[in-house]
């Protein structure tokens, strides 16, 4: 999750008032952030996703302001008419169809602002942009260009420009093989003839969407006026980001002006900070949250959460949503805003009238039977990953690997498999307990999952069992006896056992069990091949079998 | 006056036979007990002031091979002397030496000895012996030792105790020292042997044959020392983790929740778009789930359900929201994935059971595509609990935690407001452990979205909350690297308490 720091003093200018670390740490986590970190003179906080807004100092000091009633209702933006043009080529529709942009007049930056303004480009990269695949920002400092500027295409090869951060000029081409940041985010454009390209009325670059800004643009704190464009795939990730992005420039102190996007078809005057619209009745968010509300006192608590409000019919108000806001898509997210303005610290718990009996799940039951009788008869329980790898699974079990379920993209050699089966897991239990004083009788009662075509995964969970018996002595008879125990108290009568070959058992120390005809599980003398696999040396007995064929529990 | 045991008694007669006055040796040879029972037995008996230690420092002295050798073949200086006489008193040392059938590397030990005592003189090869050689005080103590086994140097004669020394530097004995025990009756120990012991047979070990005969009337059963220690042994167990899921599985049956199970390979749909979270979203890429290569895509439920799902992310179909505004794919929701939380069997069964009251529940293993690390784990367990009815409440959710919570022994809670993508509102919750005097994040909680419900037709509210139970079993069981959880240490799990 995206996270900022919030310096003390600079936190309390943005608010208006001198706030203390104490106070920071104690009210911020009532907007719905978690507090990372506090130290002496900053606070680290951390935000969801939903809530790019707080990426900046001026978003987050907007929604303190309003928690703690110092100022509510809806922030005013003002954005101010404009002529500068953005000229959009049809040819950009080929690889990234939509751009916005902005004019920002009149800010004064510092180290920390410009440092702000990055880490709240990458914030909306990463939250909106998808990666900057949905949309991508570029800040340019406005006086070292010459609008109108214009959204076209170039061939990979066909124009140079110095790349921020570097000091020769590239191509597109080599940017995207030599760049940090060509090499990071190529896929979004490499497949396409013609690359995006922003330029200014010199045919001077300002932009390589979504890789990389000119160094020509750069923004220091020396720069006063601003050019903002932003790139993308969807027009509304565009917007929103913008608005975001605008409303904290304006925040740090900066003048919003309208940028006219000519398309081919339409022109579009960016940002549009108009506030958008719902309706919200108030006794669905009375009922959701347990509360009686008034239409009054509902009002209020949209205030407080920088909303604005007005009452349009009985117990259905009408409210005003700030152009940031771009987290608010249904009615629900509406109420969410009445509980954080009313404070959640203020709700106290109640209990449900729901009144219902509990039952478990069968599988759950038959594990604990099967958990009862095996520690009876003297295991231990162990508990292991579904997740496995086909070395401790095959390979040092003797078989041969057939279809299974292979994970794309595991993390690990050591996890790259999902079991069909305990005893390779339990095998490895007594290996990485060789230290530990013997006879060992350990079992699992646990999940396996097999391939099935018929299924709607594809795939069947099953609940086995299974054990071993390792110490100098261990054998069939031994570990028949268990088993057989373990069915009896499982309450089955007839078990037909036959000689079976199994290739991590003895032959002739191995059986298959049957139970109405169908075979439901393998027991034996582990073969010493198995155990040297495992540099095992006990004598080693073991049995699994699969409890869903006998319990006709379903999953 | 405390009644005597068996081995205590028999050794108070002992010492009366011995006139009161005995080293341990001698009373386990009288007593017929083992040495230790005596020694136990002594230091009993001197607790009651019935018998005195005296312990003495003791010199011991024993033969070591080379002084073996020598007791038996005499000593080199010997062997050559009795040779010479046999020839005569004067003749060249090879004869001697060969005659003696001495070894090489005594030669120059018996010339020297020759020489010291005085028994002869060589003189360019010839012997020529000077007197009649006496038998030494070092000869005696060398046979002595040799038929009597160690000695004790305090009780030689003083001659004796002179050749002790001389053997000692020649490096044909063993010096060591040793304590001697010697008990003496007491006064108040003469007056209970005076007044008769009664040796009445103790047992230890009641057996089938003492019960059956009745003879355990008429034996003593030892008294035992109850606060000896006695060897360690181990119960069975059930995993220690598995007993804090058996715990929650239990706390959420107290609490009236039916379990619900559902399958581990999942396809997106369910784990996902079910949910409200749109198909572009970060948790759904390959670095947070594991998606199959094999098999790699599942079947979808039916298609009325599917389209539904699909105009809500697209455009929030019926139930007023703006969706998430993108073109919805069919293939990317079949994928196969392991689930990477419970809630994908909770809407599979919401979708099933749309009548109110609806309380599930599932405590059941999930699945992140993780770096594993001391405090994460690529497959975990999830707790989840559900409440749908007509009229439940985000209060009523919180309430339903408390319980919880409090059940678990966790009495502190704090509510906070959070984000999740199927819930709205959403809540955070932290407790506090008392055992780490701090604040611990455990559940997310909140009311599934209108996105969620609408596509399956469930028309009022369902509270939902959940988390990884991991965290909750290190808390529980003291474990700090959440990998020992699942290694399945035999040395730990017998010896980790099954009561928490």
């Amino acid at each position: 999750m995206p996270v900022i720091t919030l310096d003390r003093d600079r936190f309390s200018s943005f608010v208006g008032r001198s706030l203390s670390v104490e106070e920071m740490a104690k009210w911020l986590p009532w907007l719905g952030v978690d507090i990372e970190e506090t130290e002496p003179d900053c606070v680290k906080i951390e935000f969801n996703p939903n809530r790019v807004d707080f990426s900046s100092y001026g978003g987050v000091a907007r929604a303190f302001r309003g928690l703690m009633g110092w100022e509510t209702g809806l922030p005013k933006y003002e954005v101010k008419e404009g002529k500068i043009v953005l000229k959009v080529d049809p040819a950009v529709s080929e690889v990234r169809p939509y751009v916005v942009g902005a004019v920002v007049r009149n800010i004064k930056l510092d180290n920390d602002s410009v440092r702000e303004l990055m880490e709240m480009q990458e914030d909306l990269h990463w939250g909106v942009g998808r990666d900057r695949k949905k949309a991508s920002i570029g800040v340019h400092n406005l006086d070292v260009v010459e609008p109108p500027f214009a959204y076209t295409t170039s061939a990979p090869n066909d124009v140079r420009f110095v790349p921020l951060d570097k000091t020769e000029e590239m191509t597109l081409q080599e940017i995207l093989e030599r760049h940090e940041k060509g090499i990071a985010y190529k896929h979004h454009v490499d497949w396409a003839s013609r690359y995006p390209l922003i330029t200014d009325k010199m045919g001077r670059v300002l932009s390589f969407p979504p890789i990389i800004n000119g160094e020509l643009t750069r923004v220091s704190s020396q720069t006063r006026n601003l050019f903002i464009d932003v790139t993308g795939t969807e027009l509304n990730a565009i917007t929103r980001s913008l608005n975001v992005l605008v409303t904290a420039l304006a925040d740090m102190g900066g003048t919003i002006e309208a940028v006219r996007v000519k398309y081919t078809d339409r022109v579009l005057i960016s940002p549009d900070l108009t506030p958008q619209r719902m309706e919200l009745r108030v006794d669905y968010a009375n009922d959701l949250l347990g509360l009686k509300l008034s239409e009054t006192k509902a009002i209020q608590a949209l205030q407080k959460s920088r909303l604005d409000a007005r009452r349009i019919g009985k117990g259905v108000l009408e409210v005003l949503i700030p152009a940031y806001r771009i987290d608010i898509m249904h009615e629900i997210d509406l109420v969410e805003e009445v509980a954080i303005g009313y404070g959640y610290f203020k709700l106290k718990p109640t209990k449900p009238a729901t009144v219902t009996t509990g039952r478990q799940h069968r599988a759950g039951e038959v594990a604990n039977y099967v958990r009862q009788i095996m520690v009876g008869l003297g295991f231990v329980e162990a508990l292991n990953f579904v997740l496995a790898n086909d070395v401790d699974h095959y390979q040092k079990m003797r078989r041969r690997a057939g279809k299974m379920i292979r994970l794309a993209n595991p993390v690990s050699t050591e996890y790259s498999i999902v079991r069909q089966d305990l005893l390779p897991n339990l095998m490895k239990n007594l290996a990485d307990n060789k230290h530990q004083a013997y006879p060992q009788r350990v079992f699992e009662v646990s999940d396996v999952i097999e391939i099935s075509e018929k299924a709607e995964t594809r795939a069947e969970r099953r609940l086995h069992v299974a054990g071993v018996s390792s110490h100098p002595t261990a054998n069939f008879t031994e570990m028949k006896s268990y088993l057989e125990a373990l069915l009896t108290n499982l309450g089955l009568k007839d078990w037909p056992i036959k000689e079976t070959r199994h290739p991590s058992f003895l032959q002739g120390r191995a059986a298959a069990i049957y139970v109405k005809g169908r075979k439901i599980g393998v027991v034996g003398e582990i073969h010493p091949e198995v155990l040297n696999n495992f540099e095992l040396e006990n004598p080693t007995s073991a049995f699994e079998i699969d409890l869903q064929r006998i319990l006709k529990t379903t999953y | 006056m405390a009644e005597l045991r068996e081995n205590e008694q028999k050794t108070m007669l002992a010492l009366e036979r011995l006139k009161g006055k005995g080293p341990v040796d001698q009373i386990v040879k009288v007593s017929a007990l083992a040495h230790a029972a005596v020694m136990r037995a002594a230091l009993s008996l001197t607790a009651k002031k019935l018998v005195k230690t005296r312990e003495r420092k003791q010199t011991v002295i024993a033969l070591n091979k080379e002084g073996k050798y020598h007791a038996r073949k005499g000593l080199p200086e010997r062997r050559l002397i009795s040779s010479l006489i046999k020839l005569g008193g004067e003749a060249s040392l090879d004869d001697v030496v060969e005659e003696a059938e001495l070894e090489r590397k005594f030669l120059t030990i018996a010339l020297g000895w020759l020489n010291r005592k005085g028994w002869a003189t060589i003189k360019k090869s010839v012997v020529k012996m000077l007197k009649e050689p006496p038998t030494g005080t070092d000869e005696k103590l060398l046979s002595l030792l040799d038929e009597k086994g160690p000695l004790i140097v305090e009780d030689l004669s003083r001659e004796l105790q002179r050749a002790v020394s001389v053997l000692k530097k020649r490096k044909l004995v063993e010096i060591s020292e040793k304590t001697l025990r010697e008990l003496e009756l007491t006064d108040a120990g003469w007056d209970v042997v005076k007044r008769g012991i009664e040796i009445v047979e103790e047992v230890s070990q009641l057996t089938p044959e003492l019960i059956r005969t009745g003879r355990w009337r008429r034996v003593k059963l030892r008294r035992f020392d109850v606060t000896a220690p006695g060897p360690v042994v181990y119960p069975r167990k059930v995993h220690p983790a598995q007993q804090i899921i058996q715990r929650v599985r239990e706390i959420f049956l107290e609490m009236g929740f039916t379990e619900i199970r559902g399958p581990i390979v999942e396809t997106a749909f369910w784990n996902f778009d079910a949910l409200f979270q749109p198909q572009d979203h970060p948790a759904r890429e390959m670095m947070d789930t594991f998606y199959l290569a094999h098999p790699t895509k599942g079947k979808l439920p039916r298609r009325d359900i599917v389209n539904a799902v699909a105009k809500t992310h697209e455009n929030g179909w019926i139930t007023g929201s703006r969706g998430w505004e993108y073109t919805w794919s069919l293939d990317e929701a079949k994928r196969l994935i392991l689930r990477t939380h419970t809630t994908a069997v909770t809407i599979r069964y919401l979708a099933e059971h749309k009548e109110p009251p609806v309380k599930v529940f599932s405590v059941d293993r999930v699945y992140r595509n993780e770096k594993v690390d001391y405090k994460r784990l690529a497959e975990f367990h999830q707790i989840e609990g559900i409440v749908m009815d007509k009229k439940v409440t985000l209060r009523d959710l919180m309430g339903t935690l408390k319980e919880f919570y409090l059940k678990l022994g966790l009495k502190k809670v704090q509510f906070w407001p959070s984000y999740f993508p199927y819930t709205e509102p959403s809540m955070q919750s932290t407790v506090y452990v008392p055992e780490l005097k701090t604040w611990v994040e455990l559940c997310g909680m909140g009311i599934f979205r209108p996105e969620v419900l609408a596509p399956f037709g469930i028309k009022y509210p369902v509270l939902a909350w959940g988390g990884g139970l991991e965290r909750l079993i290190m808390l529980k069981l003291g474990v700090e690297d959440i990998r020992h959880l699942y290694k399945n240490d035999l040395g730990w799990i017998r010896r980790t308490p099954i009561c928490q």
